[in-house]
């Protein structure tokens, strides 16, 4: 009896551990940034900007529009990303449509992916780079969270005196 | 059962006392705040949504005979630490949400583990240390936030930590589990968005509730409730029972924390949860429980009329005085008040039963003596 | 088994002192030892240290009546302080200056001090039992209802009304040509033109709050204040013994409501500001933790408690900021301050209470 117990036991705590892992492989989120850029100088080799491409990122509904040299962000939670690209090349082509799944690193929050390179059948280090933000300047302006709170300042507990 | 016995207008009258007062502000505020009917249901629901989770894990202390659960707050920390974690991390959407949960089990059993023992060895004094504890805990819980995390416990992201290296941001940003439970599967009739996934999730939490009270444990609690000379008689481990019920409210208070603030969509790091315990035990009361006795009913009607008032209020102050502050003090008055109100009334039935107690117990041993 | 007597008197003393006393105390030392090494001047430590000590004594003294007769810690204080802030206020709104508004300002908050506590009093003996929780509570909503009425009360002062509106009172004004400093500055001893050390001692703030401990364990050697005691220590007896307890600790609420309020006029004159609204909830905790962390318990209570509280409260409280910053270049004072006050708190709650309730 005491033995199934602690079998059920240490089964549940099993669980948990095990849905916290997966939520922790689903849920990640990364930020994905769309280049259509030129790539100069890749084993000697440069890789066009495309004219315009239009890409359908799965799973949202708005479509992403990148003219020359442009940059829009999509965000995808888990490791795969799955988009729909159309092509056009140059001026007057006809567009080609592609479909691309990507496995993103886990470790990285933002990425920048190089459209032109992706789509030349590049490797990876030559597409993809992280993207590092700019320090923030010190006073970021963070709005205040609207709750239930009383919007009387915060001294209304009882945590010492007035004056420090 | 209630309804068969003869109907009595003074006692309703007693036991109704502040949902009835609240009824009466919320019928007098609401012209006067000039608000359209479709905000306002929108705002209640919304807040429905919300809080009644958090309102919910007050229920099994109040059961167990130990009061409004005040340390309730020790677990809406405990809540807000395992979001910074996954905020940190950057896990978004609803796994964040599931995520942060798991991760606030360990710390509420722990903190609650603690106060429950603390309750132990001050029985007959629980809310005043549940009160007590609050401060107590929110000094440890900005010291291991503004000067741990960060410097002994990892916290890598930017966005998280401060810049001079360690110590969390005033505000941490929740926007991408923003409203991620509220929002699937809502539909808006007249568009009054309903967070259908919320209600399930609170109604999941009624069940269990409900089928709590049914276990032996839930039949434990109740019978230390009552009282707890008489359980230990029967064998029930009253500390183990009693220190059980503090953690299943915390643990629960830290879920109701997570789905409070991803509606939210961000959270001081230092002060949300300094309010929790404040609004959700008003909350409670307003519904018409007391200090021994509160149902699921009185916490669906008492988020009701207390956000009701809380919505209109500053708004019909503004009307009646042109001052925006004195409805902001009034609901801050209301809402202590009624606290107040609702333990004096708890007080002096407790006095009275015990007095009452006494003078049978006085009897009985007058009788004894002269049998002897 | 053998003991020198040394070491007996030493448990003795340990037991005595109890453990959160000595930890604080011993850290307070640890403190003073350090101020120098961490290049802070210790003559202006003590000054701050007696500064604080005068604005606050008479706050935690009123506590004392409360414990005695048996009601637990007063959490209600902040009655009092609205009855030292409505005399405070209503004293200058007749229009006093200087010293005489002290004083005005004591004798027109004492009708209100008894009101308060009367009515505070009668409501505690109903509820014997549960003091605390209700004390907590009532203190809390007597604080946000006088919130509202200090918009309302029809103040017309130009100097403490809001400067636009002219109606409310304002969050925080200066005493300045009120009462400021009218106790500290009753011969003081200021040591630097002498001997050009910076101690500064508020002896008139001293010798007041002497006069009020003086007045208090008079009062509790009178045949009212040991029979105060008698119905803190065991009310039972004390019924039986013809005393009437209700009555007994009306007073005592009374008084500690009085003492609240002429704390709260004694911190005023020595911080040089009048704070109204939500800044009544704050005076709660130090007088507790101070009272608690000088050796009382939640029914016992003596005036050297309340020295001893005192000093090692607004020690820890003036010391830690600077000695610890300067060692680690971050402000863990506020920490440390919220931290030990209500952990005194949570510490004398789960102590077995002497005597019967």
């Amino acid at each position: 009896m005491k033995k199934k117990r602690l079998l059920i036991r240490l089964a549940a705590v099993a669980l948990c551990v095990a849905l916290g892992a997966a939520m922790m492989v689903i849920g990640r989120g990364h930020t994905i940034y769309l280049d259509n850029k030129t790539l100069e100088d890749y084993q000697g080799q440069e890789y066009k900007s495309f004219e315009r491409v239009n890409i359908t990122v799965h799973g949202e509904d708005e479509v992403i529009k990148l003219a020359k040299r442009e940059r829009d962000m999509a965000t995808c939670m888990g490791q795969s990303f799955h988009m729909t690209v159309e092509i056009i090349e140059k001026k007057g082509d006809q567009p080609r449509v592609e479909e691309i799944d990507l496995k993103l690193p886990y470790s990285m929050d933002g990425i920048i992916v190089n459209l032109p390179a992706l789509l030349a059948g590049l490797p990876e280090e030559a597409w993809m780079t992280e993207f590092i933000p700019a320090p923030e300047p010190e006073d970021s302006s963070e709005e205040p969270s609207i709750g239930d709170e009383f919007g009387m300042g915060e001294d209304l507990g009882m945590e010492g005196d007035p004056i420090a | 059962m209630k309804m068969k016995k003869n109907f009595n207008g003074f006692d309703f009258l007693q036991n109704n006392l502040v949902p009835l007062m609240f009824i009466i502000i919320c019928v007098i505020c609401y012209p006067l705040a000039d608000l359209s009917p479709s905000y306002l249901i929108n705002e209640i629901v919304n807040r429905m949504g919300r809080n009644i989770f958090l309102i919910l894990s007050l229920l099994i202390p109040i059961m167990a005979g130990m009061g409004l659960n005040f340390g309730m707050t020790l677990g809406a920390m405990a809540g807000q630490i395992a979001l910074i974690f996954v905020t940190d991390w950057q896990i978004w959407g609803i796994p964040g949400v599931v995520l942060a949960m798991l991760l606030s089990i360990p710390l509420s059993v722990l903190l609650g583990l603690m106060c429950g023992k603390l309750m132990n060895m001050a029985k007959g004094r629980e809310m005043i240390l549940g009160y007590m504890m609050n401060y107590f805990v929110t000094g440890l819980y900005q010291g291991v936030v503004l000067f741990m995390m960060g410097s002994i416990i990892p916290i890598i992201h930017a966005s998280v930590r401060l810049p001079r290296g360690f110590g969390v941001r005033t505000t941490v940003n929740l926007t991408p589990m923003r409203q991620c439970l509220d929002n699937l599967l809502a539909p808006r009739p007249y568009g009054v968005k309903i967070p259908v996934l919320n209600f399930i999730i609170i109604g999941l939490l009624c069940l269990f509730i409900i089928w709590f009270r049914r276990t032996k444990l839930g039949q434990d609690m109740r019978a230390v409730g009552q009282d707890m000379e008489v359980a230990r008689a029967a064998g029930i481990n009253v500390d183990r029972t009693r220190i059980i019920s503090i953690i299943i409210s915390t643990v629960l208070a830290g879920f109701g924390q997570i789905i409070y603030l991803q509606n939210i969509g961000n959270f001081a790091t230092y002060t949300a949860h300094s309010q929790t315990g404040m609004f959700c035990i008003a909350a409670l009361l307003v519904g018409g429980a007391s200090v021994e006795r509160a149902s699921i009913g009185n916490v669906f009607l008492g988020v009701i009329l207390f956000h009701t008032m809380f919505i209109v209020a500053p708004r019909a102050g503004i009307a009646i005085t042109g001052d925006a502050m004195i409805g902001e003090y009034f609901r801050v008055f209301v809402s202590y008040g009624v606290i107040t109100l609702a333990l004096i009334m708890y007080e002096i039935k407790k006095r009275r039963a015990r007095s009452q107690g006494g003078a049978l117990l006085a009897q009985a041993q007058k009788e004894g003596g002269v049998r002897a | 088994m053998h003991q020198p007597a040394t070491a007996i008197a030493l448990q003795y003393w340990l037991k005595k002192m109890g453990y959160p006393r000595l930890i604080i105390g011993g850290f307070l030392l640890v403190l003073f030892i350090m101020a120098p090494l961490t290049g802070s001047d210790l003559t202006t430590q003590f000054t701050n240290v007696f500064n604080r000590f005068s604005w606050n004594a008479v706050l935690v003294l009123a506590m004392v009546p409360m414990i005695h007769s048996g009601c637990g810690l007063n959490f209600g204080i902040p009655l009092g302080v609205l009855a030292g802030l409505l005399g405070g206020t209503l004293a200058i709104e007749m229009g006093f200056t200087g010293p005489m508004s002290f004083v005005m300002a004591i004798v027109v908050s004492t009708p209100f001090a008894i009101l308060f506590g009367g009515g505070y009093g009668a409501l505690l003996n109903k509820i014997k039992g549960g003091e605390m929780m209700v004390a907590t509570y009532v203190g809390l909503s007597s604080v946000s209802f006088m919130c509202i009425m200090w918009l309302v009360i029809p103040y017309k002062h130009p100097s403490i009304v809001m400067a636009y509106t002219g109606v409310g009172l304002r969050n925080m004004f200066a005493l300045d040509s009120f009462y400021a400093g009218v106790l500290a500055d009753f011969l003081k001893i200021d040591l630097n033109p002498i001997l050009g050390i910076n101690l500064v001692i508020p002896t008139g703030s001293i010798l007041f709050f002497a006069l009020l401990a003086f007045l208090m364990w008079a009062f509790l050697h009178t045949k009212t204040g040991t029979a105060m005691t008698a119905v803190g220590s065991n009310p039972t007896f004390a019924k039986a013994s013809g005393i009437n307890v209700d009555r007994i600790r009306v007073l005592s609420v009374i008084l500690s409501t009085w003492l609240g309020a002429v704390g709260v006029l004694v911190y005023q004159q020595g911080f040089g500001f009048v704070q109204l609204y939500t800044a009544p909830m704050n005076m709660t905790m130090p007088a507790v933790a101070a009272v608690l962390l000088g050796g009382a318990s939640v029914n016992k209570a003596s005036i050297s408690n309340v020295v001893i509280g005192t000093i090692l409260f607004q020690g820890l409280v003036t010391m830690t900021p600077t000695v610890i910053t300067a060692l680690i270049h971050t402000d863990v004072s506020e920490v440390i301050r919220i931290v030990v006050s209500n952990g005194m708190v949570v510490y004398a709650l789960t102590r077995k209470t002497e005597g019967a309730k």
